[in-house]
């Protein structure tokens, strides 16, 4: 915590999330317009045929509609929980990813790092809550319970995931965590907590098999009511929060920034990039997962193993 | 100003439709649908969501007034899409590029949402307008600036959580007798449509049962109880379907099963076998075709609610290719590698196990012929077998159409036994379970609309 940390670290921060996320919808469109797109037989007659290319500038052109879009309501809407909602996750996912060092140290060193992490993503909950409550509708509300569902899945076993990489540096810093890897990287040695982690984060930035609180079956779930900025902010905050979690994979598990050749920087936004791409790629590759049938994967299984998991680490270490 | 009209300019290109269908436009919705997956569109999940409403066929009064409802509820920049006459494929063409143009309208869609800005706090809730009763709002009785409580009787509309109820307004500032005509109700574009407010029902109703009454889930716990129809506008759901519930939390308390139909009588699933049943001259080849077609429809539709895009959108590309394009060269190599990976999916079939299988409770698998995942497994041999038989020249002679005899309209029977096998599932498993029946409303007759069964 000595030196004072520069001007440009946050904002560095920030440009790197909103990289990290638009990314990731750029990454999303593509893979959806793929396999409709590679027939050898259709350009022919099908000029008009769209290539995973011009899907590339689709969350663009999403943007600009959302921007330029009429904000409806409902009835009797409660608006303010919806913003705050909105508006929340943006938030937590700016907050959580404050911890985490973008080459050698992040924008706030804090000494329990990895607690402050988890505090701040777990906004999460309160924010797709609020969200689907207030709009005062069914599907809305659905996908809110869901969530919590979710939320009582995957929380336990994510923080037991989180506290054994922490345990196996002795240290709550992110910074230590890091160095602990000098030598091998936690995903290495402690292959469960790393696999449990990934589950976790897709569970906790609602993508892919954990798509269900905003899911197609209860017509968008959570955000089924939303439109123009509204939408924007919400499916923005989304993005951050899986670029987020991905990021932390790297300081948590991947060795941070180490690696040959290249500065840490870059090491630590390639390894990002790959976690993301993972992460994006399971939401088309992977059916969603429904919570009364993860809920007993995830006590049975995944919080057991992670138990395991932390004894060994505590064994090894100790 | 100049940024907002480029940017509305910029966005129009890549639309996010929602298709409703009506009963008997089958057809259309495919060729929609082929349309759309060319043009890279992705659907929309909601009204709030979506900014191009594409309306298949003709929805008959109750649908269209949902119809209607939806278009209220689908936000500025906005247009509409009515794909009704003479399904050919260049109509679709020429009325998406029109959508294209219209969104594109800076001014006119100006004047769109100038118009409904006054209309804003009587809005309602999206998802699920269907009301029969709300046919009340259309007696023309009902003027500019008069807030309005809803007062459907009768039935039990009513909910909200918490003690909420919510309040219906008719605003608009536009008189509403003029553009009235039925089921004639266009517009949508040059800010010429313009009724607002006051519909839509899905969450509940006023008229004088301010709160949801509660009752005992299966818990023990006493909890608010929502009537909420699922269905008819809602994607990735059989056309025309609508299921009443009375919902407690997400679990469905008590189903009953509705049609909301439309004009005419085409069975495009059925059409090979009940015209060789007349006594035309079909092949097997072409009802093979039609027959494969159907269930890698039925396949992609289980398959999107389960939440697998990617192999949704492969089971439409190869229905596509066998109905439009025709192309077979690779098709049913690459069907096989796509039941291959279907087939292979634990994470799908964890999701599928004992689901729409009567008496067992939820979680317990048991090999059957029914439930959701032999179904799919029914489905994709079945598709397969046909594959093969796409060459075969002989006149057709059975009647087994993709869901059974087709004399006997084998949906209604799915029908009927719909509102048993959704009685205490959750919404996510609900979905499955309809989405696994994947009941043809083209096939249900009319009578049975009236009956409401």
């Amino acid at each position: 915590m000595g030196e004072a940390t520069p001007l440009w670290a946050p904002i560095a921060l920030l440009g790197a999330l909103c990289a990290l996320g638009l990314a990731a919808a750029v990454l999303d469109a593509v893979l959806s317009g793929l396999p409709t797109a590679s027939h050898p037989g259709d350009a022919v007659e099908s000029p008009l045929r769209s290539g995973p290319l011009s899907a590339a500038g689709d969350p663009f052109r999403e943007a600009a509609r959302l921007l330029v879009q009429q904000r409806r309501r409902t009835s009797l809407a409660d608006t303010l929980l919806v913003r705050v909602g909105v508006c929340g996750l943006l938030v937590v996912a700016v907050l959580a990813g404050v911890v985490l060092p973008l080459g050698d140290r992040p924008v706030a060193d804090l000494a329990a790092g990895v607690v402050w992490f988890n505090a701040m993503e777990v906004g999460a909950w309160g924010a797709l809550w609020l969200t689907g409550w207030g709009a005062n509708s069914v599907y809305p509300l659905v996908g809110g319970y869901r969530f919590l569902a979710q939320g009582m899945a995957y929380e336990l076993p994510h923080m037991f995931a989180l506290i054994t990489a922490a345990l196996g540096a002795g240290s709550l810093r992110v910074g230590d965590v890091v160095a602990a890897q000098r030598g091998l990287w936690f995903a290495v040695w402690m292959p469960v907590a790393f696999a449990v982690y990934l589950v976790s984060a897709l569970a906790m930035a609602f993508w892919g098999p954990m798509r269900g609180p905003v899911g197609p079956d209860i017509a968008g779930g959570v955000r089924a009511e939303l439109s123009g900025p509204d939408r924007l902010l919400f499916q923005a905050g989304r993005h951050l929060l899986l670029a987020v979690v991905a990021a932390a994979a790297v300081p948590l598990f991947l060795g941070g920034g180490a690696g040959p050749l290249l500065p840490p920087w870059l090491w630590t936004s390639l390894k990002t990039a790959a976690v993301l791409a993972l992460l994006v790629w399971s939401g088309r590759g992977l059916p969603t997962v429904r919570m009364d049938r993860f809920m007993w994967l995830s006590w049975l299984v995944l919080i057991p193993a992670a138990l395991a998991q932390l004894l060994v680490v505590a064994v090894v270490v100790g | 100003m100049g940024l907002s009209a480029w940017l509305t300019r910029y966005a129009a290109a890549r639309p996010r439709p929602l298709v409703v269908t009506a009963p008997h436009a089958t057809r259309l919705r495919l060729l929609a649908e082929a349309e759309l997956a060319r043009r890279g569109w992705r659907g929309a999940r909601s009204p709030a969501g979506a900014d191009l409403l594409v309306v298949c066929g003709t929805p008959a009064a109750a649908l269209s007034r949902a119809v209607e409802v939806v278009w209220t509820d689908v936000p500025a920049p906005r247009t509409l899409v009515e794909l009704r006459g003479d399904p050919r494929p260049e109509l679709v063409t020429t009325a998406l590029d029109g959508a294209v143009d219209r969104l594109a309208d800076v001014r006119s869609q100006r004047l769109d949402a100038a118009g409904r800005a006054g209309a804003r706090d009587g809005r309602h809730g999206p998802a699920q307008p269907y009301d029969e009763h709300d046919g009340e709002h259309d007696d023309g009785e009902h003027h500019a600036e008069h807030g309005r409580h809803g007062e459907q009787g009768g039935q039990e509309h009513h909910g909200g959580h918490g003690g909420q109820h919510d309040q219906h307004s008719e605003h608009g500032g536009h008189g509403r007798h003029g553009e009235q005509g039925g089921q004639e109700h266009h517009g949508g574009h040059g800010g010429q449509h313009d009724r607002h407010g006051g519909h839509g029902h899905h969450m509940g109703n006023p008229g004088g049962v301010p709160m949801a009454e509660r009752g005992r889930d299966r818990d023990g716990l006493t909890l608010d109880r929502l009537h909420v129809p699922l269905g008819p506008v809602l994607s990735d759901w059989p056309a025309g379907l609508v299921v009443e519930t009375v919902l407690q939390g997400d679990v469905i308390q008590q189903a009953r099963v509705e049609v909301a139909g439309g004009l005419g009588t085409e069975r495009f699933w059925d059409a090979p076998w009940l015209a060789a049943l007349e006594g035309r001259r079909v092949t097997r080849g072409e009802a093979a075709r039609r027959g494969a077609a159907s269930r890698l429809d039925s396949v992609g539709r289980l398959l999107a609610v389960a939440g697998w895009g990617g192999a949704a959108t492969e089971a439409r590309r190869l229905r596509d290719r066998l109905l439009w394009e025709r192309r077979d060269e690779g098709v049913p190599e690459e069907f096989a590698g796509f039941a291959r990976r279907v087939r292979r999916s634990w994470l799908l079939h964890w999701m599928l196990r004992g689901l729409g299988t009567p008496g067992l409770s939820p979680g317990r698998s048991r090999p059957g012929r029914d439930g959701v995942a032999a179904r799919l497994d029914a489905w994709l041999d079945e598709t397969g077998r046909a594959l093969n038989a796409l060459d075969d020249g002989s006149p057709l002679d059975d009647d087994a159409g993709p869901r059974g005899p087709v004399g006997d309209r084998p949906s209604e029977a799915l029908l009927s036994a719909l509102p048993g096998l959704l009685t205490g599932t959750e919404l996510a498993a609900a979905r499955l379970v309809v989405a696994g029946l994947d009941p043809d409303l083209d096939q249900v007759r009319p009578a049975r609309e009236a009956s409401h069964a």
